[in-house]
């Protein structure tokens, strides 16, 4: 309880981390971490990945967190790059939907089409966030944040897929994705 | 314990933000030297992916802790000897090839280990150079970054090479992965500005 009241006060007292230089929120740790969680298409896409992982069970379920952001991060450096990808946001839109039915749908396909389509799908959600790092000297806090928010929207994913080990529970994570499938058709109905 | 952690709370609540690589008010020298390696992302990124590294390979793990004290040393004698450069990038090199190599979770050959955890702590060094005219506060302040970066390598070292449950193994995995991703984004722009 004492510890409890103690990390309260540390978070209530903590100031932003502004090394190297001061560019503020939009440079730094907090900044970062803040970005993937302002956009709900990231969000959901990002939680789903972890909701199919408890479907796919071992060695999935530890895979996607370790590979989801090494191939996020070269989706980034295309989009940092200004190398074109068509469709991003229509791949984004997408994401969600595919990765919600398969979650929807308790899918197992074999590993390696899994890990190929949550791959493509990282690269769009990469060149969308790369294009949109801020160069400065800080940068690397700020990707520090965004990839650590990104990995723990999987971690919030894996720990709700858990409940899917108990029959409510499964039907809970698979409305769940219903839920995410849902939310995607809606983001490409905004595209189109 | 109550008086300690209302204490600490209160040490928290008066701290600010932390300006790295710039002038520190009041806080310059030996300290400022030990706190350099804490308070710059990427030199903190780089103590943390080696050390896990080095923890990682169990066999290996003492000599490497040694390896990057005799490396630190070395390190401050080139500085001594007016050896300088830049190694901002190296550094993030060394973080997105080591948050790899922990994220791949393969036993790493012990040349390669000893190769990276020793150009890493010449690259830290070298990064870490105060922007002074004093040769004894620049002495000072590296000594203070040594003890430093040698303290939190081993602390990170320790940690992993008590990590040998398979979730715990998992984690240290998923770390490697977040510092690769990091690093790898940052050093794109830097091809790009």
């Amino acid at each position: 309880m004492r510890l409890a009241v103690l990390i309260a006060l540390m978070l209530a007292a903590a100031a932003p981390a502004a090394a190297h230089t001061g560019h503020g929120l939009a440079g730094g740790f907090t900044g970062g971490f803040l970005h993937p969680l302002f956009g709900l298409d990231h969000v959901v896409a990002m939680v789903a990945v972890g909701l199919w992982g408890a479907f796919l069970g071992a060695p999935a379920i530890f895979i996607l967190p370790i590979v989801f952001p090494l191939v996020m991060a070269f989706g980034g450096v295309l989009g940092i790059l200004g190398i074109p990808l068509p469709g991003v946001e229509f791949g984004i839109a997408v994401s969600a939907v595919v990765l919600g039915l398969m979650v929807a749908l308790a899918a197992r396909p074999h590993l390696a089409v899994a890990a190929l389509l949550v791959g493509l799908f990282a690269i769009f959600h990469g060149h969308a966030h790369g294009a949109e790092l801020p160069d400065g000297a800080d940068a690397l806090a700020y990707s520090l944040g965004f990839v650590i928010a990104t990995g723990l929207l999987h971690l919030a994913g894996i720990g709700f897929g858990w409940l899917a080990q108990w029959p409510q529970g499964r039907m809970a994570v698979r409305a769940a994705g219903s839920a995410i499938a849902l939310a995607g058709l809606v983001f490409l109905g905004r595209l189109i | 314990m109550r008086r300690t952690a209302l204490a600490a709370a209160a040490l928290l609540a008066a701290s600010g933000p932390a300006p790295a690589h710039t002038v520190i008010d009041g806080v310059g020298g030996f300290p400022g030297g030990l706190l350099h390696p804490l308070l710059v992302p990427a030199h903190a990124l780089l103590l943390m992916t080696l050390g896990l590294l080095a923890g990682r390979e169990s066999t290996q793990c003492r000599m490497l802790v040694l390896l990057f004290a005799l490396a630190l040393v070395a390190a401050v004698a080139l500085i001594a000897a007016a050896v300088a450069g830049n190694t901002q990038a190296a550094i993030l090199w060394l973080c997105a090839v080591g948050g790899a190599l922990l994220a791949l979770g393969w036993p790493l050959p012990a040349v390669l280990a000893a190769a990276l955890v020793a150009t890493g702590a010449v690259a830290l060094m070298l990064d870490s150079v105060p922007a002074v005219l004093s040769v004894q506060e620049t002495l000072s302040a590296l000594g203070g970054t040594a003890i430093s970066a040698f303290a939190l390598f081993t602390l990170f070292a320790a940690f992993s090479a008590r990590a040998t449950r398979p979730w715990q193994q998992i984690g240290r995995r998923i770390v490697g992965s977040w510092a690769a991703a990091s690093a790898i984004l940052v050093l794109a722009l830097r091809f790009v500005t």
